[in-house]
């Protein structure tokens, strides 16, 4: 993967290229940005025009596919071991940075998922941050960086990476699955600007289960109470489902905010649902649309912390239903 | 040779070097100078104000070879093995890798031996808060008994971790974050070193991303720098910082402002497509409604904003036409999306809500005004002339006189009364709160010009309070005012018990809430989830609490 290869994050290509020519490398970044739109790759082109022998990142020589099988002697990684970065993990790592790079100019050093570094593993690589042999480049990676210690992101240099405009997603979704546009602008404009969200998607539940799923959300009344209780049951039946349902519903509702605040259609998420959500839009207001995604976004936040899946999918579709 | 950032490249040298911690050097110069000098230091401040520089500076001062000095030469051997970190007797720890016990233990011993060859032997602990409790035990017992030849400077960013046992045997250093005048200063100063090309302006830019850290300016510098060379241009930097477009920002100000959530919302996809950090933007709108909130409240804004001429114009300008409770309204909801957007499955949904409810606010200033026109009109209602059916039309026939109009007596019970009471303890509590939750909890026996009279049980404390000559002068003058003719107070005693008086409001509203309280409980008794759980589980119901308090 080379620069050019990368999609679209234009600017953060010409600083790090720029800064490459230039010379003026910093020997820390952070990588900031959502999951899924590309840091790591970046991060490793990256490290390919620094150990590429034609010093390009040809991605042919021996360096550069070294680097892409990830078995090159001076790439190192460092990804979270179960949930956390643990102090132990981030000593040995440094234990390897003493040493001199053994066939490239610079040793470098990947830190991925780095908000999920311990206290005390954040802390121990702190020096290492401030004033590391002159030879190495230590890149961390992170969706979070308000997670991480103020002390740490003030020692890298910020390269904070932005969404994928849904245009750009929607290309490469029909191009590659070959889907129609319908299809492809409900997978992108879903995807948060995610490359790996897009085409992660399962595309039986976004496409055609979405339809099914909303129709019967739409059709709760407050009043009966049974097809409420069954609903919940069914949806909160399959736990990693679940997300990806609630997604849904909130893509919905947005979708009715959009209509209520007079937004055409082409700011719609569901572009196949237009009839339902001008439908909808009818019996609501700007506060009970706003309170239903507040419902639903608090409910995820739950969904988090391991509360009961199905109490809570019954008071959210109670409260969605009103 | 790898690039050295500017922060290290520029790290300072000297005690005069250390901006911004002017109350700092200069305390450790004259220590140094006086010869009296502590035996254990404790630096604390935010991160890259010149806490490790300061610590290197100091050991530089204590060991150099051309003797104890506050100007270190910074060319002899044990200057420059400072610089780089590795002396001899200048033990640096990184206090988070060497946490445990073990390690002090093995400072202790390496402390028994005299210095090799400087005069002190010193030891730098970074991020010192990093110890364990048992570590900290092991250096207590050092610190009391420090061997002369021996130094300590200790640094956090998080002195509250610290024991108070070590920290009484610290002569403690606050750090301050740097001024951004400073900053920038220091920034034109390498700038000019470093034959680059570049404005005040940008400097500024670069200095305010610092956030009163000067390695955080430096860095920014750097990448400044790696973008656009020796020659910078303010539109590169511009760009390269992710500054969002003033125009897009004045545009959504507005647009909240005139409660035209349409265009805010086109301020949200604008943002997205053109790729800008969503919470850089909440930021930059939130600093922008923190201005306005200023302007309204300070006659010379200039001085606490950051701010360009044209700027603050446009500034004032929308403040003008806006309340202050709105634009109070507005920074506290905009501080409140900051925080979701950290932690947000969904961050553009969240700002885009967060812009629809800041563009539909009620007006608050409107809504003040439109009550009080209504509690005037109300006024005038209740203290109009009688009205008409009244039997004044009736000629004059002596002998059958009509019966005058029957006045009220107590209780007072029409509806009106009730309101007017109402609106009387409104008024008061608007302006005298105290007061007004003193008539909260009395009893409106009569409400007739020019007698109010108020009842409250037996023994209670407010009888008195309301018999006091100024509080009674104050409240007859508003009830005067309120409903525009004179009004004497009488305050009665009421049987607590009695169930024919008025009640009080707070009598009514605590009815209210449990015939509400019963209502609810009715219907959560028969709501069919509740049902179903008690026939599965058993149980009785021990309490409802009501859960509608949460949305706006
Ligand atoms: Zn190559
Ligand atoms: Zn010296």
């Amino acid at each position: 993967m080379t620069f050019d290869q990368i999609l679209g994050h234009d600017r953060q290509k010409e600083i790090l290229s720029r800064s490459l020519a230039s010379g003026r490398l910093a020997h820390a970044y952070l990588f900031s940005g959502p999951d899924g739109v590309g840091k790591r790759l970046m991060a490793l082109a990256l490290a390919r025009a620094i150990v590429c022998h034609e010093q390009r990142g040809c991605g042919n020589c021996l360096a550069c596919r070294k680097i892409d099988h990830q078995n090159h002697p001076d790439l190192h990684l460092l990804e979270p071991d179960g949930n956390s970065i643990k102090i132990e993990q981030v000593r040995s790592f440094q234990k390897d940075l003493h040493l001199k790079p053994l066939e490239a100019s610079r040793k470098i050093c990947l830190i991925e998922e780095a908000d999920s570094m311990t206290v005390g593993a954040a802390n121990a690589l702190l020096k290492t941050l401030e004033e590391p042999r002159g030879d190495t480049l230590l890149i961390l990676l992170t969706a979070h960086p308000n997670r991480l210690l103020e002390t740490i992101r003030s020692r890298c240099q910020p390269l904070p990476f932005t969404r994928h405009p849904n245009s750009r997603i929607q290309a490469q979704l029909e191009k590659q699955l070959g889907i129609d546009s319908t299809e492809s602008h409900v997978l992108a404009a879903l995807s948060e600007g995610s490359f790996k969200k897009a085409f992660g998607k399962d595309r039986e539940l976004y496409l055609d289960k979405r339809r099914k799923l909303l129709k019967t959300l739409t059709g709760l009344s407050p009043g009966s109470i049974l097809p409420i209780l069954d609903f919940a049951e069914q949806i909160s039946a399959d736990k990693t489902v679940l997300p990806d349902i609630l997604e849904i519903f909130q893509a919905f509702y947005r979708d009715v905010m959009m209509i209520l605040q007079g937004r055409g259609d082409n700011h719609l998420v569901n572009l196949d649902l237009k009839e339902k959500i001008h439908r909808v839009s009818g019996r609501e207001n700007i506060a009970s649309i706003l309170a239903k995604l507040e419902a639903l976004i608090e409910v995820r936040r739950q969904l988090d912390r391991n509360v009961n899946r199905q109490l809570a999918m019954e008071v959210l579709l109670l409260k969605l239903a009103a | 040779m790898a690039y050295l950032v500017l922060a290290r490249k520029w790290r300072p040298q000297y005690f005069a070097d250390l901006i911004g911690q002017e109350h700092v050097s200069q305390t450790l110069a004259n220590a140094i100078r006086s010869g009296r000098i502590h035996h254990a230091f404790l630096f604390t401040g935010a991160r890259g104000v010149g806490k490790t520089s300061a610590a290197r500076i100091l050991a530089k001062a204590l060991n150099c070879e051309t003797g104890l000095t506050d100007q270190p030469c910074n060319t002899c051997s044990s200057c420059t093995e400072i610089t780089s970190g590795q002396g001899m007797d200048v033990i640096e720890i990184d206090g988070a890798s060497n946490t445990g016990v073990d390690d002090v233990r093995e400072l202790r011993e390496n402390i028994r031996y005299m210095p090799s060859r400087s005069r002190f032997k010193i030891f730098i602990i970074d991020e010192v808060h990093m110890l364990s409790t048992n570590a900290f035990n092991a250096l207590l017992k050092t610190l009391e008994e420090p061997p002369e030849h021996a130094k300590f400077i200790f640094a956090t960013t998080e002195p509250h971790k610290i024991p108070i046992t070590i920290l009484s045997r610290c002569q403690r250093f606050d750090f301050r974050k740097i001024p951004l005048a400073k900053v920038a200063v220091r920034l034109r100063e390498i700038s000019t070193a470093e034959e680059l090309t570049i404005s005040d302006r940008s400097l500024g830019l670069i200095a305010r991303q610092g956030e009163g850290s000067m390695r955080d300016a430096l860095s920014t510098f750097d990448q400044v720098l790696a973008f656009s060379g020796d020659q910078v241009e303010d539109e590169a930097v511009q760009t390269l910082l992710g500054m969002v477009d003033r125009r897009l920002l004045l545009d959504t100000v507005e647009a909240i402002l005139q409660r035209d959530s349409r265009r805010a919302l086109e301020s949200a996809h604008r943002v997205d497509q053109l790729g800008l950090a969503l919470r850089r933007f909440t930021q930059d709108l939130l600093e922008m409604f923190r201005g306005m909130v200023i302007c309204k409240v300070v006659d010379e804004p200039a001085e606490l904003l950051d701010m360009v001429g044209d700027e603050l114009k446009v500034l004032k300008l929308l403040a003008e036409d806006a309340s202050l409770e709105d634009l109070q309204r507005i920074v506290t909801l905009l501080m409140k999306t900051q925080l979701e957007l950290v932690n947000s499955n969904s961050p553009l949904l969240a700002l885009e809500m967060s812009l629809v409810r800041l563009a539909t606010l009620a007006p608050s200033q409107d809504l003040g005004k439109l009550i009080s026109h209504i509690e005037s009109l109300e006024r005038r209602l209740t203290s109009a002339p009688l009205p008409t059916y009244r039997p004044q039309a009736v000629p004059k026939a002596p002998a059958a006189e009509p019966p005058p109009p029957k006045k009220p007596e107590a209780p007072v019970a029409t509806t009106t009364d009730s309101k007017r009471w109402q609106g009387l303890v409104d008024m008061v509590k608007q302006s005298r709160p105290m007061l007004g939750s003193v008539l909260e909890h009395g009893r409106p026996l009569k409400l007739e010009a020019p007698i109010l009279d108020v009842g409250y049980p037996k023994g209670s404390f407010m009888i008195g309070q309301l018999q006091e000559d100024d509080i009674r002068h104050d409240l007859e003058a508003l009830a005067t005012e309120y409903f525009g003719t004179t009004i004497k107070l009488k305050v009665s005693m009421v049987d607590a018990e009695a169930q024919d008086a008025p009640k009080s409001l707070v009598e009514t509203r605590q009815e209210e809430e449990t015939d509400r309280m019963r209502r609810l409980r009715e219907d959560a008794v028969e709501h069919p989830a509740l049902k179903a759980v008690q026939d599965v589980f058993g149980g009785r119901i021990k309490k409802v609490i009501p859960i509608d308090k949460g949305f706006v």
